[in-house]
C-alpha cells in the first residue's frame, strides 16, 4: 500500500479520480445552471467568467452539462462493467472448476462474442434493441463479458489446484462456499483491475455511440452527446468539443492512472522492485 | 520439422472450428436483426416511399417468407461461398465484390496504424523500461496513458483542424485507395491512421514497458552475466524475447478493434472502409450485407488469433 | 455569435502560407487526396446510399441530383423559376385537357440513338404503369392518353384538367426524365438503372457503391458540349466533412452546408455561399388517431405554445422562414402568408385553449425524432418550450430514419419531426399531406371539405388561381391543426472561388448545372 502511495503517478491518478467523483456528485448541486433547459439568448456563447466552458447550441452551461453528462456516462460504463464482471465471473469460475462438456460450450460462445469488434457489437446493439442508456449498457456488458469471463476462469484453473482449496474439498466443504471462499478473493485482484480498465473503455464506448447519435436520449446529457453537439459547430464554437473532449480525456487518465496503480500493487514480483 | 507436425495436425480442426464459429455468429446476427424494427425497403425508396413500391420491394427480396426459410437460403448459398447480392447497395451489388473493394482500405490504415504504434511503442517502450523510474520513464508513461484516455474520433477533429486546415500539411479529407496510388494512400491515410494508431501506441508501450520490467528483475536474467553472457545478447535472447509474448498478444487483440472500431475515424475523413460498410448496412437493415460484414471480420478475427497462438508458441517452446 | 472563430482567421491566414509552403514540401505526390485539373470535384453530402439512376425506380434525393445531369425532360425551371422548354422546342395548350408539345429535332442519346416523340411516350407510361410500383406514379396516373402525332411533336390528354401537369413534367423529383426506349428494351428494367442512357450533358462513367459516382461529358448533347469534361460526385456521409473537404480544397463543390457554419463561412470568404429559401418543408407531424393529438384543441394548444421565429433562429441559426402551413413561400398566394391565430406563440391563448381540450397540464406523449442533430433539434426544442408553457410531459424518443419511418406508416407513434425536400407542386405537399388518400398522410387526417378543396386545386390549371385554392386549403389546416407546420429551410452550396456557372434553384438542383460550370 505504501508502495502503491510512493509512486507519483499512481497518486496523481487517485487524485484526479477522487476529484472527478467530487465533482460529479457534488457539482451538479452547486452549479447554478440547468443542464436541460435551453436560454435561446445565449447560444454558442464563448468561455467567460459565467460560462467557464461557454454555452452550447441551446444556450446551456457546457460545465454543468459535462459534470451532468459525466454522471450518467459513468453509471452506464459502471453498470455495464459491474453486470458483466458479475456475469462473466460467475460464468468463468463456474467453467473452470465444474469443466466438461457445457463449460467447453460457454467458452466457445464467450470467445464468438469477443471476437466482434466490439463498437460494432455495441453498434449492432443500438440498431437492434433501440436506442437508450439501458441498451448501452447492455452494449457493453456483452463487450466485457468474455474478457471477465475468459480471465476469471484462467486465475480460477489455477487456483483451483492449490492445496488449500484441495483441502476444502476433501473436507466436503460446500460447493457454493468453495467458489466464493477459496476461490475467489484469490483471483479478485486482476479482477478489480479489469474493471477499472472496462470502466474507462466503457465511456470512450458510450461517447462513440452517442457521437453516433445512438447512445443517450435527449435532452439527457452523456458526454458523447456533448461532444457530438460540440462537432457540429466546431468551425464556429471550437470551445465545446474541445474541452468536452478535454474532459473526458482527464477523466480517463485518472482512471487509467489509478488501474495501473492498482496492477502494480496487486502484482508481488513487481512491486518488489518499485 | 518436429516442432511444425504438431501445430499443423492442431490447426485444422482449429480452422474447422473458426469456420464453425463465424457461421454460428453470423446467424446470431441474422436473427437478431430479424427481431429489431426496421425494413430495408424504407431505406432504398426514401421518404417517398409508396405503399406498393414497399410491397414490391418486399415481393422482390422475397422478406415476407418465414425467417427460418430465409436463414436456410442464405445459409446454403453461405457455405459454398456465395454471399448474394446486396439489397440496399446500387440495387443489388454482388458483396462478395463490395467487401473485396472495401476491406483493402480497412486493413490498409489498419496496418499503417499498426505500422506506427508498433514503431513508436517499440522505442519509447524500450526505453521508458530500461531508464525505469527515470525522468523519461515518467514522461513516456505519462504520454502513454494520456495516449490510451483520448477519444480517437475527438482526437480525429483535433488533428484536421490542426494539420489540416490549419497547417496545410495534409488533405482534410479523402482517401485514396492503395489500389489506386499506394503513394497517394500513405499521404491522405496519414491523419487516420495517426488517429487510430495513437491510443493502440500508447497502450502497446505500457504492456512493453510492464514485461520488460517483469522479466529485467527475474533471477535467471540476473545470473546470466556471471555466467559470461554479454549484456546485448542477454537483452535480446531472454529479456525481450519473453517480454515479446505479451506484446503480440495484445497486438492480436487489437486487430477486433482495427477492423471495425475506426468506424467514426473512417467517417469524418471519407475512407471507405469495411466498418462503415457495415454500419450502414445495419442501420438500412440489409440483411445479406450485414451478415457477410460479419462473417468477415469473425473469420479475420478468428484467423488471426490463431496465427497469435502460433507465433506466441514458436517464440516460447515452453509454452504448449 | 460569431465571437469564436477570431482566432480561427488567424489560422486560416496562416493557412494559405503554410499550405502553400505544404504543398511544395511533397512535390512527388499528386496533392491533396482527390485533386485533378480540369475535373468537378462535386461532393454529394449527407448521404452515402443510391440505388439506381432509373427515373421511374428512383426515390432518393442523391440519385435525383445525378440524374439531373444525365437527363431532360419535356421542361425544366430556368433562374427564375419559371416553365421553360427543355427537350420541348415548345409547348401549348389546346384545351383543358390537353397539352402539346413540339419536340427539338436532331437531339441524340448518349448511345447515339436519335430522341423521338416515341421516347415521351414510353417514359411517361412505365412511369405510370402499375406493374413497375414507381413512387411517383401517382403524378403520371391522370394521363389518359399520349399522342404521337409525328415524330417531333406528341399531345399528352389527361383524364381530367390536371393544374400539376406542367410542374411535373419538369426535370426534377418527378420521374419525368425521358429515358430511350431501345436502350431500356436493350438492356431490361434491372440493369437500365445501373447503366442510364440519356441525353443530357453527362453519360455516366463509374459508380463505385456507397463510395462515388463519374460522369464523363457528352460531346454531343443537344445543349451543347459540357465546359468540364469530366465529374467525380464523391459520397460524404457527414455534412461537415463536406465542409472541411471544400475548405481544404478537397472538392470543388458541395451540394449543402452545415446551418451553423454558414455565417461563419460567409464572413470567411475562403469558399462562397449560395442560399436562397428552398422548396422544402419541415413540421411535426401529429397522429390524429390517438392520445394526446387525437384533439383538435389540444393540438391547437400545441401550437400557440411554441415560437417558431425562434425555431428558425435557434434550430437552423436563422438559415430560413417559418411558414404558417406546409407550403414553402415560393408557392403562397401573392407572396404572403396566411394568417391564423392558432399559428403565433401566446402563451396565454395557447393555456386558454388546453382548457378546453379533454387533456390537460401533465399530459404525456412522445416526439420521434431521427436524422442529423438540427432535425433532431427540432424536436427538442418543440418539447422544451411547449412544456414549458403547457406544463405537459411530452418527451423525446431517438431512433434511426428506418425505425421511424416503418413506426410512422404503422401509425404507431404520437408526434414525429418530419419534412419533405425538393418538391415542385403544392399538390404534393398539402395534396398527398391533408388528402385522405394522400401517401403523406401519416395523421389520419380526413375532411372532406379539405378534399373537396385539393380536387379543385388538382382541376384547375390557371396556375394563380390554383395559389388561391392553396390558400384557402392552409387556411382550412390551420383551423384544423393536424399537423404543426414549422419552417422552411434554405437551400445551401458552397464553391470554391474559382468555380463559376452554377446557378443554384430552389428544389435541391446539382447535376443539371454541371455542363455550364467552369473552373477558371
Amino acid at each position: 500500500m505504501i508502495g502503491a502511495l510512493k509512486n507519483k503517478l499512481v497518486l496523481f491518478g487517485a487524485c484526479i479520480t477522487t476529484v472527478l467523483v467530487l465533482a460529479v456528485v457534488i457539482g451538479p448541486w452547486v452549479s447554478p445552471y440547468s443542464a436541460t433547459e435551453a436560454d435561446f439568448m445565449a447560444l454558442l456563447a464563448p468561455p467567460s467568467l459565467s460560462h467557464p466552458f461557454g454555452t452550447d447550441s441551446f444556450g446551456r452551461d457546457v460545465l454543468t452539462r459535462i459534470l451532468y453528462g459525466a454522471r450518467v456516462s459513468l453509471v452506464v460504463s459502471v453498470s455495464g462493467v459491474l453486470a458483466a464482471a458479475l456475469i462473466g465471473t460467475a460464468a468463468g469460475m463456474a467453467s473452470a472448476y465444474f469443466g466438461g462438456f457445457g463449460s467447453s460450450v460457454m467458452m466457445r460462445l464467450s470467445d464468438l462474442l469477443f471476437s466482434f469488434p466490439s463498437f460494432v457489437l455495441a453498434l449492432f446493439m443500438m440498431v437492434v434493441l433501440g436506442y437508450g442508456v439501458a441498451n448501452i449498457a447492455v452494449a457493453i456488458a456483452l463487450i466485457y463479458i468474455p474478457i471477465f469471463a475468459r480471465l476469471s476462469r484462467n486465475m480460477a484453473l489455477l487456483v483451483k489446484d492449490e492445496p488449500w482449496v484441495q483441502a476444502a474439498i476433501l473436507l466436503g466443504q460446500p460447493t457454493r462456499s468453495i467458489l466464493l471462499r477459496e476461490i475467489l478473493p484469490n483471483i479478485a485482484a486482476p479482477i478489480f483491475v479489469q474493471i477499472a480498465l472496462g470502466i474507462a473503455f466503457g465511456i470512450v464506448i458510450e461517447a462513440g455511440l452517442s457521437f453516433l447519435g445512438l447512445g443517450v436520449q435527449p435532452p439527457a446529457p452523456s458526454l458523447g452527446t456533448i461532444m457530438a453537439d460540440g462537432r457540429e459547430y466546431f468551425q464556429r464554437a471550437p470551445w465545446v468539443l474541445t474541452l468536452s473532449g478535454v474532459a473526458v480525456s482527464i477523466a480517463l487518465l485518472g482512471l487509467n492512472l489509478l488501474s495501473d496503480g492498482l496492477r502494480d500493487v496487486m502484482d508481488p514480483k513487481l512491486r518488489a522492485r518499485l | 520439422m518436429l516442432v511444425r507436425a504438431p501445430l499443423v495436425a492442431r490447426a485444422l480442426p482449429r480452422l474447422g472450428a473458426v469456420a464453425l464459429l463465424a457461421l454460428f455468429g453470423a446467424a446470431a446476427v441474422f436473427f437478431a436483426m430479424r427481431a429489431g424494427h426496421g425494413d430495408p425497403a424504407l431505406t432504398v425508396l426514401g421518404d417517398q416511399a409508396t405503399p406498393e413500391a414497399i410491397a414490391a420491394f418486399r415481393e422482390r427480396w422475397k422478406l415476407n417468407d418465414p425467417v427460418i426459410v430465409q436463414f436456410w437460403r442464405w445459409l446454403s448459398r453461405a457455405v459454398v461461398g456465395d454471399f448474394g447480392v446486396s439489397m440496399t447497395v446500387a440495387g443489388g451489388e454482388p458483396i462478395a465484390r463490395l467487401i473485396g473493394l472495401r476491406l483493402p482500405n480497412t486493413l490498409f490504415l489498419g496496418l499503417y496504424a499498426l505500422f506506427l504504434a508498433i514503431t513508436v511503442s517499440l522505442i519509447a517502450g524500450t526505453v521508458s523500461a530500461l531508464r525505469h523510474g527515470r525522468m523519461v520513464d515518467s514522461a513516456a508513461t505519462s504520454l502513454a496513458v494520456l495516449g490510451i484516455s483520448m477519444p480517437d474520433f475527438w482526437l480525429s477533429y483535433v488533428l484536421v483542424y490542426a494539420l489540416a486546415l490549419g497547417a496545410g500539411l495534409f488533405p482534410s479529407y479523402g482517401f485514396t485507395p492503395p489500389g489506386e496510388s499506394l503513394a497517394g494512400a500513405l499521404y491522405s491515410g496519414f491523419l487516420p491512421a495517426l488517429a487510430i494508431s495513437a491510443p493502440m501506441a500508447a497502450a502497446f508501450t505500457r504492456i512493453l514497458r510492464t514485461a520488460l520490467l517483469e522479466t529485467l528483475y527475474r533471477d535467471h536474467v540476473r545470473v546470466a552475466p556471471s555466467v559470461g553472457y554479454p549484456e546485448g545478447f542477454i537483452f535480446l535472447h531472454h529479456i525481450f524475447r519473453n517480454a515479446l509474448i505479451p506484446y503480440v498478444t495484445v497486438i492480436g487483440l487489437q486487430v477486433r478493434y482495427l477492423l471495425g472500431g475506426t468506424v467514426v475515424v473512417e467517417r469524418i475523413f471519407g475512407v471507405n472502409g469495411i466498418g462503415t460498410l457495415m454500419v450502414d448496412a445495419a442501420f438500412g437493415r440489409d440483411y445479406p450485407l450485414v451478415q457477410a460484414c460479419a462473417l468477415t471480420f469473425l473469420a479475420i478475427v478468428l484467423l488471426v488469433n490463431f496465427v497469435v497462438d502460433l507465433i506466441c508458441t514458436a517464440l516460447d517452446p515452453r509454452q504448449s | 455569435m460569431s465571437t469564436g472563430f477570431d482566432g480561427l482567421n488567424r489560422r486560416q491566414a496562416l493557412a494559405m502560407m503554410a499550405g502553400a509552403a505544404g504543398a511544395t514540401a511533397f512535390p512527388g505526390l499528386s496533392g491533396p487526396a482527390l485533386a485533378q485539373a480540369g475535373r468537378l470535384r462535386a461532393g454529394i453530402t449527407g448521404f452515402t446510399v443510391i440505388n439506381t439512376l432509373d427515373p421511374m425506380k428512383a426515390s432518393l434525393i442523391p440519385e435525383y441530383y445525378i440524374m439531373y445531369g444525365i437527363f431532360n425532360a419535356l421542361l425544366k425551371f430556368n433562374s427564375k423559376m419559371e416553365i421553360v422548354p427543355d427537350l420541348a422546342e415548345s409547348f401549348s395548350t389546346v384545351d383543358s385537357k390537353t397539352l402539346e408539345f413540339k419536340l427539338r429535332k436532331g437531339v441524340k442519346f448518349h448511345d447515339g440513338g436519335d430522341f423521338t416523340a416515341d421516347d415521351v411516350k414510353f417514359s411517361l407510361e412505365r412511369v405510370a404503369d402499375e406493374k413497375n410500383a414507381s413512387s411517383n406514379r401517382s403524378k403520371m396516373t391522370p394521363i389518359a392518353d399520349i399522342q404521337i402525332a409525328d415524330p417531333h411533336t406528341l399531345r399528352i390528354v389527361t383524364k381530367a384538367p390536371f393544374g400539376p401537369l406542367l410542374n411535373y413534367l419538369t426535370n426534377t423529383r418527378t420521374a419525368a426524365q425521358i429515358v430511350s426506349r431501345a436502350a431500356v428494351k436493350a438492356a431490361g428494367d434491372e440493369a437500365f438503372g445501373k447503366k442510364p442512357v440519356g441525353t443530357g450533358r453527362y453519360m455516366l462513367k463509374d459508380w463505385k457503391s456507397n463510395e462515388s459516382v463519374e460522369l464523363a461529358g457528352f460531346a454531343g448533347a443537344f445543349e451543347g458540349a459540357p465546359k468540364i469534361g469530366s465529374v467525380i460526385c464523391p459520397f460524404i456521409a457527414e455534412e461537415s466533412s463536406g465542409m472541411t473537404a471544400i475548405l481544404g480544397n478537397q472538392i470543388d463543390l458541395t451540394s449543402t452546408a452545415p446551418f451553423a457554419d454558414v455565417p461563419t463561412l460567409e464572413k470567411q470568404g475562403t469558399v462562397k455561399v449560395l442560399k436562397q429559401p428552398g422548396l422544402n418543408t419541415r413540421y411535426i407531424a401529429l397522429n390524429n388517431k390517438r392520445a394526446p393529438f387525437d384533439d383538435v384543441h389540444f393540438r391547437r394548444a400545441v401550437s400557440m405554445a411554441f415560437d417558431r421565429e425562434m425555431l428558425v433562429k435557434a434550430v437552423i441559426f436563422g438559415e430560413g422562414v417559418a411558414t404558417p402551413g406546409v407550403l414553402p413561400p415560393a408557392h403562397w398566394a401573392e407572396g404572403k402568408p396566411i394568417t391564423s391565430d392558432y399559428l403565433k406563440f401566446n402563451p396565454e391563448r395557447a393555456k386558454a385553449e388546453l382548457a378546453k381540450s379533454k387533456y390537460k397540464a401533465g399530459q404525456e406523449g412522445v416526439v420521434l425524432i431521427w436524422g442529423s442533430n438540427w432535425w433532431r433539434r427540432i424536436g427538442e426544442i418543440f418539447v422544451g418550450q411547449v412544456n414549458q408553457v403547457l406544463g405537459t410531459k411530452l418527451t423525446i424518443q431517438a431512433m434511426d430514419f428506418n425505425a421511424a419511418f416503418g413506426r410512422a406508416k404503422a401509425g404507431d407513434y404520437d408526434a414525429m419531426v418530419m419534412g419533405w425536400l425538393g418538391l415542385v407542386d403544392p399538390d404534393e405537399y398539402i395534396g398527398e399531406m391533408a388528402g385522405s388518400k394522400g401517401f403523406r398522410n401519416i395523421h389520419f387526417y380526413s375532411s372532406a371539405k379539405m378534399d373537396d378543396l385539393l380536387d379543385k386545386g388538382r382541376a384547375e390549371i390557371d396556375p394563380a388561381k390554383r395559389k388561391l385554392i392553396y390558400r384557402e386549403a392552409e387556411q382550412l389546416l390551420a383551423e384544423d391543426m393536424p399537423m404543426l407546420p414549422c419552417f422552411t429551410s434554405n437551400v445551401h452550396n458552397l464553391l470554391r472561388p474559382n468555380l463559376s456557372g452554377f446557378t443554384q434553384l430552389p428544389y435541391s438542383n446539382y447535376g443539371d448545372q454541371f455542363g455550364t460550370c467552369a473552373l477558371g
